[in-house]
């Protein structure tokens, strides 16, 4: 180790990078975990790359009265992610990567405008040229290394989203329902086809790519912050295909860690409860 | 050594006695196997006046109405109302530029706190400075900003001393690895990127949701925002060209992006984004890691 | 703006450190009595408690330490205010002191429990402050962690005679004594600062220019530096080769915004005799998430 070290400290003296250096100028947000995994299944970082996509939503999606589904939202989210995700494999392919993985999203849905920031790092085999067809992921680059390892690839970020402005109840119903614990079946149906549908624009998007799966399925669910009484349903993960080679056990060992989480004190848990 | 401007409490402190290192126990321990020793917690700092806008500059407009924006940076844009006269408070133009006085204010912070915790690294002899810390954040009041860099400063023992000291973000097994992958750290890079955005009348509309109202025409129903999009999208690329333009032909490692939008009215907004990260050089072969073994922890 | 005293003078004291509970080296009766019940006796069989995790107590085991009891020690300390300059940046000497000694203090308490059951050392040590409704002006500063002892019966006291005392965890313990080292205590340094106002004049004067601000940049540089050389001052005088996992902590605590104590925190080590290789760690991906 001593010895690596000091080469790299004769190395401060260069000017120039070893020349088996592939890819000078190279920025990446991996970690150097996640760089050398990634160079254990053969590919390399090339490029920190960005896509944004905001799209507005008219005026009185959001602002009525009546009970449903705000379909202009679920299309301004949409766009939204369609144009992020164009950019972040244009901008993948302008710096000669094959595609992005861990792929950061954020999504932040307004009275009228809903916008999507996508930031990733750009892969390659190492020092091919990539063909084109850039897949884009949010797993992270431990997460690829084992994907393909296990023979699967990546197809493509794959979302959906619904929002749902719940039923109000009537005062008659809300009356005859006070003080009774009863399932209130129109919130529960609203609820159930919202989440449905997100689920299911999600699925479109993965059956379009011809993957044979998707893996990582996050959804995020919850009234929305502007508006209480919209509820969102934003379903994201990654398609997924298997290659040609089959599926392949990555064999995994048994062990017992002995780390902890770092656990945070509170001097106010010492002390007596009251009135004891 | 360089002229030094370390206050003589630091001078003192890292003349004498015990060594004092910023590292977690973990790090410490193979920070040692690598075969660094730690020399001292190192400083740096600088509390910068902090203020949105520029001196003399009581509109951006300097130009004249629906000319680019004057002392913008390398980007501007000026969008144009398809409209025509409307009325007094129509947005007939909107730009998009970059603020190129407060970049250059953050850079001078941040470098000048840089400078001094690499002052103090020098003054103890170190070979470098490992797991560097940064932060800016205000200070006793709103109108300054305090750049603050910390690191540990660690020699390699029976090696020259480099003819410039390196820095980096990592410590401890990260660092290791880095070495042991190949590349050797060069210095930490950070570079701040400012855009503001004045939305011009189809912006306006977009983002109080006005866009398909009856007049307008040209947009119906959901639409992309393509001011906002550009200005959100430039802010990113100016801070990943400035960092780049801190590589040479090596390579960033570890890429931090930290964005914030401060919206001021109604589709005017200032963005702001920093990226840092370790330069790092390639020394030797890349060496390639062994298939690392998959486990099932039984907790 | 004038020079203005801002705050009233009041020195801060320990209210119980002139109480008869608090005597010599003396524990609190109830604290005592705890500790006896841990100790193994003719006729009475101790225990152990700890607040270690079962790894963290496996590790420690590892490494030849048997924990012996939950110490903890607490001062609770009057924080008057100290008159500052409204436009002059400056240490605030005797709430230095008060924060310094008020830590000190509990330190010594839960050293003092240690001593009882004839610990080695103390791990896992956290120090806290704590704000009481009921008190103005009050904190209680308190020290808690685990004493262990050694199994080999060797003494790992410090060259004070004190246990060691170290806010490693059991995980980081294991890793320092692999890598040769031992702890010899927590070691602490403060400073608090009072940072000047400015003037309407200046303030005004720099408006809309971005520029440096060489006085401000200045004293909390030298803040800090105080911190850390007086936590240094601590480990020479303990002996240490080096101080690792220092933390540079910024509490305001109730002073408002422009007084801030500057507070370092280590665990000063001391290199043992022998070499010690740490075998290669292994590469491995864990699949639980």
């Amino acid at each position: 180790m001593t010895d690596e070290l000091r080469q790299a400290m004769a190395a401060l003296g260069a000017g120039a990078p070893h020349a088996s250096s592939t890819n000078p100028g190279a920025t990446s947000d991996l970690s150097i975990d996640e760089a050398l995994l990634l160079h254990s299944i053969g590919w390399e970082p090339v490029d920190l790359v960005f896509g944004v996509g905001w799209w507005s939503i008219p005026w009185g999606a959001f602002q009525t009265w009546q009970a449903g589904e705000v379909t202009a939202a679920s299309d301004a989210f949409g766009g939204a992610m369609r144009e992020a995700s164009e950019q972040l494999r244009h901008e993948s392919a302008r710096a000669g990567g094959a595609g992005v993985v861990g792929v950061e999203i954020d999504i932040s849905v307004h009275s009228h405008h809903v916008d999507v920031t996508l930031t990733g790092t750009a892969v390659r085999r190492i020092g091919e040229k990539p063909s084109g067809d850039e897949f884009l992921s949010d797993l992270s680059a431990r997460d690829f290394s084992l994907l393909i390892r296990a023979g699967w690839m990546p197809r493509g970020l794959v979302a959906g989203a619904s929002f749902v402005i719940a039923p109000r109840r009537s005062a008659r119903q809300w009356a005859a329902q006070k003080g009774q614990n009863v399932e209130l079946p129109n919130l529960t149906e609203a609820l159930y086809l919202a989440r449905e549908r997100a689920m299911d624009s999600m699925q479109q998007m993965g059956l379009g790519l011809h993957a044979d799966g998707v893996v990582n399925v996050k959804l995020r669910e919850g009234p929305l912050g502007h508006n209480p009484r919209i509820i969102q349903f934003v379903a994201v993960g990654t398609a997924v295909k298997l290659a040609d080679s089959g599926h392949r056990s990555v064999e995994p060992m048994m062990v017992v860690p002995l780390d902890d989480p770092v656990l945070a004190f509170e001097a106010a848990s010492l002390r007596a409860k009251p009135g004891s | 050594m360089p002229p030094s401007d370390l206050p003589e409490a630091a001078t003192e402190r890292l003349g004498h006695g015990a060594w004092s290192s910023a590292l977690s126990v973990p790090d410490f321990a193979s920070t040692l196997a690598l075969g660094l020793e730690p020399v001292g917690f190192v400083q740096g700092y600088c509390v910068m006046q902090w203020s949105w806008y520029q001196q003399g500059t009581t509109a951006p407009f300097l130009g004249g109405y629906g000319q680019p924006v004057a002392n913008a940076g390398s980007y501007s844009e000026v969008y144009r109302c398809p409209h025509g006269m409307v009325s007094a408070e129509h947005r007939t133009f909107g730009y998009n530029w970059e603020q190129d006085w407060l970049e250059t204010s953050w850079a001078q912070g941040w470098g000048l706190a840089y400078q001094r915790m690499m002052e103090e690294a020098e003054a103890s002899g170190a070979h470098g400075v490992i797991g560097v810390l940064d932060a800016a954040a205000p200070l006793a009041g709103s109108s300054t900003i305090e750049y603050s860099i910390r690191g540990t400063a660690v020699v390699v023992p029976d090696s020259p001393r480099p003819s410039r000291i390196f820095s980096t973000f990592l410590s401890g097994a990260r660092l290791a690895k880095l070495i042991e992958a190949g590349y050797t750290p060069v210095s930490v890079v950070a570079a701040m990127s400012s855009v503001q955005m004045i939305g011009y009348c189809i912006t306006r509309y977009q983002m109080s949701g006005q866009a398909n109202m009856g007049w307008l025409g040209s947009v119906a129903g959901v639409s992309s925002i393509a001011q906002v999009g550009k200005a959100q999208s430039a802010a990113r690329h100016l801070a990943r060209a400035k960092v780049r333009a801190q590589l040479g032909s090596d390579s960033l490692h570890g890429a931090h992006l930290d964005q914030s939008t401060r919206e001021f009215g109604e589709g005017d907004m200032a963005i702001q984004c920093v990226i840092k990260g370790t330069r790092v050089r390639r020394f030797k072969d890349f060496n390639p890691l062994p298939h690392p073994t998959t486990v099932v922890p039984l907790r | 703006m004038a020079d203005e005293e801002i705050g009233e003078t009041e020195v801060a004291t320990d209210e119980e450190a002139a109480h008869p509970f608090f005597e010599g080296a003396q524990l609190p009766p109830d604290a005592a009595r705890r500790l006896a019940e841990l100790e193994d006796r003719p006729g009475h069989k101790g225990m152990f408690t700890s607040d270690l995790s079962v790894n963290e107590f496996l590790l420690i085991k590892e490494v030849g330490f048997h924990p012996v009891g939950f110490v903890m020690g607490s001062s609770i300390y009057h924080l008057g205010i100290q008159t500052r300059r409204w436009s002059q940046s400056q240490e605030l000497a005797k709430l230095t002191e008060a924060m310094y000694n008020a830590r000190e203090l509990a330190m010594n308490r839960m050293d003092a429990e240690a001593l009882e059951l004839g610990a080695d050392g103390v791990v896992g040590v956290r120090l806290d402050v704590n704000y009481y409704e009921w008190g103005s002006d009050t904190a209680e500063f308190i020290a808690v962690g685990t004493a262990v002892k050694a199994e080999d019966g060797k003494s790992y006291r410090n060259n004070q005679g004190k246990p060691f005392t170290s806010d490693l965890s059991g995980q980081d313990f294991w890793t320092l004594l692999q890598t040769g080292h031992v702890p010899l205590g927590l070691v602490m340094g403060t400073c608090v600062y009072h940072i000047a106002h400015r003037s309407l004049g200046q303030t005004v004067r720099s408006a809309g220019q971005n520029i440096e601000l060489p006085n401000f940049t200045q004293a909390l540089y030298e803040a800090r530096e105080l911190a850390m050389t007086r936590m240094q001052d601590e480990a020479n005088e303990l002996g240490a080769t080096g101080i690792v996992g220092v933390r540079l902590e910024e509490k305001t605590h109730m002073w408002g915004d422009h007084t801030i104590e500057f507070l370092s925190l280590g665990t000063a080590v001391v290199k043992t005799e022998g070499e010690h290789q740490i075998p290669v760690p292994q590469t491995i991906i864990s699949l639980d998430g």
